[in-house]
């Protein structure tokens, strides 16, 4: 559902590894501490981040490689030879093999295989890991090498990483927080709606909203061709199209998960709405989420103008989620399966988790199906 | 720079055009895609469109492949892969492995370790533009074959999706100049195998055009692993993956998962296919006719002699024309196997120590030879300009320096195996024997060599599956 965390430079780097370590978690015959999960996750996700800063491309939105599927993979190999507590040389080794199963092109996305993307990252890292423990051997240069993990970039700049001194280690999660999504999309949506949003409370300020009552909506977006998408006719689509998140945040007053079902999609007063929509992509707005922007210009037929701009939407790491929202959004996702019980006690598990003793918990509550599930 | 967006009118005209006896209108069609066109040849081609000259250069690959399969299986890399399979993943006896009679695994996975021993030892078939095209796609239809229920595919259907395997492949290195030079960047088999295997699985389960186009596209998320891991012990999994992902995407297509329906298309802004290469120019590909064959029909297969990258067979068969002994002493540092078959110095002084290059030529013993490392300590490697990287083009030479000031040399032009100088039938089937012999007894050996010969006119080619253990 594109619901999962962005990072910048961008990736979803938490899909890619979460996945792989509880399944592993589950798997060892001497079950993981709470510490020692976290500890793997974290090694998941700074691998990424210091990837994805071997390259000036990394830091805009893609054009080629899915960038799950570049860094996510690794992220996975690395945080499963953490759980594993390979050797220092079997985890280059599984660094090396999984890089043999990275890069999806950008095409995917935006249509349903999109999500096999981080599916096939959290999976195929884990085998690289579980191939290497028994005994499989890479090239353990691969990150020197331009015709290594190089290739997924036109600039490519590695750097060591820093010993973990006794004094601490610096990771990338502490410089650079991630964004939490409130709406199932692509992240570049986060924007438009906000702004769409505030520009109908202008709009309420004043008159009662009707929404054949516009003429003209302009959107100032960044220029990215795969979220560009004029008429989307799945729902996948849609979660990329600024265009729709825009026109479904008017008319509704909300942007929710219900948002993009089918039904939703097809009604034809957004595809009215939708009609009318102009984009435009200013020199100003770079495809970049550190710093792009969205707005949004309604005309209405009697020639009024009212309009909005978002700089940093409620999510974005410049503006994180409150706990108490992340919470309310989890219950929210989690009790669509899960059992009240399930939901409250994987919520506690996880602020405690450090000071857990194995996570036997976390599993069971994982496994409480609510039967009558909406 | 402003990008305005075209407002959307609903096209409602059309439903009220009136068309007359006199004056037809006519609405061109939309200009199909190149996507849409892998799609319509994979689920329209036909066993009929498959020429005498396509059908016997592809019997040859099959074999050849299956046989280099079963030597593979006495590998160290292709049992940590079937231990991984066992004990990683549920039981799940489906499909047959190579040289395992007692072992069965899922198709997919069944399809990755038969594609693991296929390219273990660097053995397999190599075509041009490079890439080993057979090991990508054998494995995979032969997992398909065992998985499918009640009706089993003919030889001919076998035959024919494989051929389609292997020219989807074709047709998708020819999207890119960067395709014909040795590469540099992804591994092509990683690139294009995914794809071809994805093709031939699709064909075999009969798909529809939409469904054939979607596996296609699915494969595409699957593709791609870089250059750097090739000469290592991990490059036997680049194709073994291919064969496997192109064989998942393929089933998920089969059950209505989409993907892109442009993948193919050259979109600017949105990579596809076109993710793997700088220059990216595709083609429509046309039902095969009398203007337009099979590729390959046009461009036959290159078969190893023995069991190294294709490089190493000219500067062994230029070594193997100088014949003489360099005395020398010393120990050398011992190659890893997987080095020794992807070094032209290691193949050229095997060559003239020995003759030739067989599969005995990196076991451990042999690459641990002090003679042999006497004259390695003596090699100075030359890139001339005239001697470009590609397949098509290449030459080998070798030039020994006697004691006594002699010097003799050696060229190799096109060695005996690559396509413009094609391995006899004969040459092809004591490989084969050769090969086969070390996991399978001589009758059933012969046995395959006779089903492979007989297969388009097979009924039923299940009967080669049971042989392969």
């Amino acid at each position: 559902m594109d619901f999962d965390d962005t990072w910048h430079p961008a990736t979803h780097p938490s899909g890619a590894v979460l996945p792989s370590l509880l399944a592993l978690a589950e798997a060892l015959p001497r079950k993981p501490s709470g510490l020692e999960l976290l500890l793997a996750f974290n090694v998941g996700i700074e691998v990424q981040g210091r990837l994805l800063r071997f390259s000036r491309e990394a830091h805009n939105i893609p054009e080629r490689f899915h960038p799950p599927s570049v860094v996510g993979v690794m992220g996975s190999a690395a945080a499963s030879a953490k759980l594993l507590s390979l050797s220092a040389l079997q985890c280059s080794h599984a660094l090396a093999v999984a890089a043999s199963s990275a890069g999806a092109p950008l095409a995917n996305t935006a249509t349903q295989t999109k999500p096999l993307h981080i599916g096939n990252a959290t999976r195929r890292g884990l085998e690289a890991a579980q191939l290497v423990q028994l005994g499989l051997k890479g090239n353990p240069a691969i990150l020197d090498m331009d015709y290594g993990f190089g290739i997924y970039y036109k600039d490519y700049n590695p750097s060591a990483m820093p010993d973990c001194a006794d004094g601490g280690f610096d990771w990338a999660l502490e410089k650079q927080d991630v964004a939490f999504k409130r709406i199932p999309a692509h992240l570049g949506m986060h924007w438009v709606a906000d702004a769409a949003l505030a520009a109908r409370a202008k709009i309420e300020a004043v008159r009662s909203f009707e929404s054949s009552e516009i003429r003209k909506i302009t959107l100032r977006v960044p220029p990215s061709k795969y979220i560009n998408c004029p008429l989307p006719t799945s729902q996948h689509q849609a979660r990329h199209s600024f265009q729709f998140n825009a026109c479904s945040a008017l008319l509704d007053n909300n942007l929710t998960v219900d948002s993009f079902n089918n039904t939703q999609i097809n009604r034809k007063d957004l595809k009215e709405l939708l009609s009318k929509v102009k984009m435009e992509t200013p020199e100003d707005n770079k495809p970049n989420f550190e710093k792009m922007y969205g707005a949004v210009e309604l005309e209405t037929n009697d020639g009024q103008r009212y309009a909005a701009r978002c700089n940093t939407f409620y999510g974005h790491w410049r503006k994180p989620l409150r706990q108490e929202d992340l919470i309310q959004k989890f219950k929210s996702n989690a009790s669509t399966v899960l059992t009240s019980e399930g939901v409250d006690g994987i919520v506690d598990v996880i602020e405690n988790i450090e000071n857990e003793k194995d996570c036997a918990s976390l599993f069971s509550y994982l496994k409480m199906e609510n039967q009558q599930k909406v | 720079m402003i990008l305005t967006q075209k407002t959307l009118k609903p096209v409602l005209a059309a439903r009220m055009l009136h068309m007359s006896a006199v004056k037809v209108l006519e609405r061109p069609a939309p200009e199909p895609t190149v996507t849409s066109s892998f799609g319509r040849f994979i689920s329209e081609v036909t066993p009929q469109h498959l020429s005498q000259v396509v059908l016997n250069r592809s019997k040859r690959m099959v074999l050849d492949n299956i046989g280099v399969g079963l030597i593979g299986t006495t590998t160290d890399v292709f049992q940590l892969a079937l231990e991984h399979c066992q004990h990683m993943y549920g039981p799940d006896g489906v499909s047959s492995v190579y040289g395992r009679k007692g072992t069965r695994l899922s198709p997919t996975l069944a399809a990755f370790v038969n594609g693991v021993a296929t390219h273990s030892m660097d053995f397999d078939d190599t075509w041009h533009p490079a890439t080993h095209p057979s090991g990508a796609v054998l494995p995979a239809l032969l997992a398909l074959s065992d998985m499918m229920p009640i009706n089993k595919p003919t030889g001919l259907d076998f035959l024919l999706a494989f051929n389609v395997g292997i020219e989807i492949q074709g047709r998708l290195l020819r999207f890119s100049n960067e395709a014909r030079n040795i590469p540099k960047r992804f591994h092509p088999p990683t690139v294009v195998g995914p794809m071809g295997s994805a093709a031939a699985c699709a064909r075999l389960l009969s798909l529809n055009e939409s469904q054939c186009s979607h596996a296609l596209a699915i494969a595409a998320s699957l593709s791609g692993a870089p250059m750097a891991n090739a000469a290592t012990q991990s490059k036997p999994l680049h194709i073994a993956n291919a064969a496997r992902l192109g064989l998942e995407a393929a089933l998920l297509a089969s059950r209505g998962l989409e993907a892109s329906p442009l993948v193919l298309d050259d979109t600017p802004g949105v990579a596809g296919f076109s993710a793997f290469y700088e220059d990216y120019a595709p083609q429509r590909l046309e039902m095969p006719s009398e203007n337009s064959k099979f590729l390959l029909e046009m461009q036959d297969m290159g078969f190893k002699r023995f069991p190294a990258h294709l490089g190493m067979h000219w500067v062994a068969d230029a070594a193997a024309s100088i014949n003489k002994l360099l005395v020398g002493a010393g120990a050398g540092s011992v190659l890893p196997e997987h080095e020794a078959r992807h070094s032209f110095q290691f193949n050229a002084c095997t060559a003239l120590l020995d003759g030739e290059v067989t599969v005995q030529s990196f076991t451990p013993a042999a690459i641990k030879r002090p003679n042999l490392h006497a004259l390695l300590n003596c090699v100075r490697v030359e890139n001339p300009n005239d001697n470009l990287a590609n397949f098509n083009v290449m030459y080998g030479e070798v030039q020994v320096t006697l004691r006594g000031g002699d010097i003799l040399t050696g060229r190799c032009d096109t060695f005996y195996g690559h396509w413009r100088n094609p391995l006899t039938n004969e040459s092809l089937r004591k490989k084969f024997r050769s090969n086969a012999s070390t996991v399978l007894p001589p009758e059933q050996v012969e046995r395959l060599i006779d089903d492979v010969e007989n297969l388009d006119q097979m009924e039923d080619c299940t009967p080669i599956l049971s042989k392969l253990h």
